[in-house]
């Protein structure tokens, strides 16, 4: 040992994982981003309660006086009347609540005919758009991981009709796979869900999304797979015995985090706009549950009933509210995707 | 030439397995979900007897064995017959009535290609200059700007577009039509229209009806093909034969008209190739939202069924996956010629990077 070395001062090596977090927070677009996806979970999952809390009602309850004579519903920042019943005169004509009536707060005003409070059911749709994200991601990566491995690792009969059934399914649009199988499964899958906290139709929209999105991630994974298995760490364990199925385990698995990761964070955003584009077509979660897609579906009207719901009374409010939601979730997401990609891989910009 | 001939027959043969394919793939999950066609025959809600069901699909035929029915579906196809649709069938006096499916295929069939076309080209013009200007430039406010219109294309769902659109060009300002499809030849009334009635068409009538179909329908895409285009261009701008068209006194449009952007349009081929099956799924939305009764419209009505019979019509389900597949074959069809002629290179070789960029939920 020379004295240079043994003068020097011993640092520990700091890891990869440190490095590319690193890079990561050091991007002002990757914090912002995580930032404003932090703010979007924030507001979905506590939002709904806390607003409950403060304003005195739910987003499920509904106030007849919310809307007018005409059933137009209540603008931005209105106190309404808590009437729970419409008083009529003697010919039906609706009367006016009594003057002395209590009256709560409706920050975005009301949903439509209904008369319930638009804020927290924008603020609950996230909830369970969100959901239907991350469960419909963590499905298909379930599917994908272990048939991409297969693919990949072993080749030869197997990959060939995998990936021949991907190519076949990815030339044709997704949306009408998707909607034949929702249609067909909605009586026995749509009951399922667990009270507020994961709403009923959730687990089969997503379900769904996650079963026939697979096919992105599984050719990811077969592709990272292929360029994988004859590197030297492979061929090393290879040589000391190990089985396969423990070279893809051990070995390969670790790398195909990172780009689980980069792939997860933009199929979250997808996944929640498929739930859109199946709820406005009317397929997928029952409209009286909120979610950004049914709040968005009320306005454009579904197959079953053409035509905006409720006849109409809804203004472009009733459209910009969830918009504005799911573009910040879904920009950000995306965002967040490719600040993950720059921070793992620096030298492909 | 022999090369390219040989290249497209692999890609003819290719295209219909596809087809093949996607048909049976339809055909077995149909089959599989427990279908009731019998009862097209009777509507009558969820109560129908056991005798009303065989009856019906005795009817309908659909009580056949389905090998020998499957066999008929292909024999038919190959005569040009698409057979009869299920719904709408009506029983009186004994005899069924069930109507023809191409006089209602071929027109949703036009008021499809309409939007895909004019909206492809549409976002192809305009994506070719934001992109050229946002790759020449990495950096600037330019490519900044575009750049995050770009984010934001790509993470707009086509409905949201749309809703915005009518909403705000069609109901508040009233410039363009709300929604609707007019036909580009104007139809003289029939007989039985009160006088004075005319129906919607003409060349002005059809584009003003079709303006903003084709924005919501482009804004998707160029927003994908501006990003792409940006990454090639910076990409290729400091490569050798850029520096040389320089040196040799090009000029600066030049250059990038004859030596960045075709090396673009490679990649835009490729993607346009891969996008098809996509573009279908975007003009469920399109059509969705501007009341247009178009192929994937009618694709839709087709699965969820009859309201009332609450069964899928299979006949139609598959002269429309039919007819949808056959776009997407020819549709690669012609982009892989394109290929071949555009890149001298390619032959027999696969197209580089087949891996499909996903946007705005819609696949």
């Amino acid at each position: 040992m020379t004295a240079v070395e043994r003068d020097a001062p011993r640092v520990a090596p700091r890891a990869a994982w440190r490095l590319t977090l690193g890079r990561f927070l050091s991007e002002r677009a990757a914090v912002a981003s995580l930032a404003a996806f932090a703010l979007v979970l924030f507001a979905s999952f506590a939002g709904g309660p806390i607003v409950s809390a403060i304003v005195g009602h739910n987003g499920f309850e509904q106030f007849p006086y919310a809307t007018n004579a005409n059933l137009d519903p209540a603008g931005v920042w209105s106190h309404v009347p808590t009437t729970t019943q419409v008083r009529l005169d003697e010919y039906g004509a609706v009367l006016p609540p009594p003057k002395d009536a209590s009256r709560t707060l409706m920050v975005l005003g009301a949903d439509g005919p209904l008369g319930r409070d638009e804020f927290i059911r924008v603020l609950d749709g996230g909830k369970a758009s969100i959901e239907v994200g991350v469960f419909a991601v963590l499905i298909s990566a379930l599917i994908a991981v272990p048939l991409g491995c297969l693919a990949g690792f072993y080749g030869g009969k197997v990959d060939a009709v995998i990936s021949r059934l991907t190519e076949w399914v990815m030339a044709f649009p997704l949306i009408f796979f998707l909607v034949f199988a929702t249609v067909h499964l909605t009586p026995t899958l749509r009951p399922i869900g667990w009270g507020h906290h994961i709403p009923a139709g959730v687990p089969m929209v997503a379900l769904l999304i996650g079963v026939f999105t697979s096919f992105y991630p599984l050719r990811l994974v077969r592709a990272q797979l292929f360029t994988m298995r004859n590197a030297e760490f492979v061929d090393s364990s290879r040589m000391v015995g190990a089985s396969g199925l423990r070279i893809i385990r051990k070995d390969l698995l670790p790398h195909l985090l990172p780009t689980l990761l980069v792939w997860g964070a933009v199929a979250v955003a997808t996944d929640m706009l498929l739930e859109v584009g199946l709820s406005v077509i009317g397929v997928g979660v029952q409209s009286s549950t909120a979610t950004w897609g049914t709040l968005l579906a009320q306005t454009t009207g579904t197959i079953y009933n053409a035509g905006p719901g409720g006849g109409g009374h809804h203004t472009t409010w009733h459209t910009v509210w969830p918009t504005i939601a799911i573009l910040v979730s879904v920009v950000s997401l995306n965002q967040l995707s490719e600040s993950f990609r720059r921070a793992i891989e620096p030298w492909r910009r | 030439m022999k090369r390219i001939a040989l290249f497209l027959a692999r890609r003819i043969a290719g295209g219909a397995l596809t087809l093949w394919a996607i048909v049976t793939l339809t055909w077995l999950m149909y089959w599989s979900i427990s279908p009731q066609p019998g009862r097209f025959v009777y509507p009558v809600g969820i109560k129908i007897t056991d005798f009303q069901l065989s009856d019906g699909a005795h009817r309908l035929g659909a009580d056949r064995p389905k090998l020998t029915q499957y066999g008929d579906w292909w024999w038919h196809l190959l005569h040009g017959n698409f057979g009869h649709q299920w719904s709408s069938a009506s029983l009186s006096h004994n005899v069924l009535t069930t109507f023809p499916i191409a006089p209602t295929l071929y027109p949703s069939l036009r008021e499809t290609l309409c939007i895909l076309i004019g909206g492809a080209l549409l976002a192809v013009l305009i994506s070719v200059p934001l992109g050229a200007i946002s790759g020449r430039r990495v950096g600037s406010v330019a490519d900044r700007l575009i750049s995050l219109g770009a984010l934001i294309g790509v993470c707009t769902h086509p409905i949201v577009t749309g809703k915005l659109l009518t909403q705000w060009f069609g109901i508040d300002l009233k410039w363009l039509p709300a929604g609707g499809y007019c036909t580009f030849v104007k139809h003289p009334t029939p007989a039985g229209y009160p006088p004075g009635y005319e129906l919607c068409g003409g060349p002005v009538a059809w584009t003003t009806h079709l303006i903003m179909p084709w924005f919501t329908f482009a804004f998707l895409f160029l927003a994908l093909y501006t990003r792409m285009i940006r990454a090639s261009v910076a990409e290729s701008i400091h490569e050798d034969y850029v520096r040389t068209a320089r040196a040799k006194g090009a000029r600066e449009r030049r250059v990038m008209a004859r030596h960045v952007l075709p090396n673009a349009s490679l990649r835009v081929l490729t993607m346009v190739g891969m996008d098809i099956g996509t573009a279908l799924g975007v003009a469920v939305f399109v059509e969705f939202v501007y009341g247009f009764s178009g192929l994937a419209r009618l694709a839709i009505n087709a699965m969820t069924g009859d309201p009332i019979a609450s069964a899928t019509d299979l006949p139609m389900l598959l002269a429309v996956v039919t007819v949808i597949a056959l776009i997407v074959v020819i549709g690669n069809l012609i982009v892989d010629t394109l290929y071949a002629v555009v890149d001298p290179r390619t032959g027999a070789a696969d197209r580089p990077g087949r891996t499909k960029e996903i946007a705005a939920g819609v696949m």
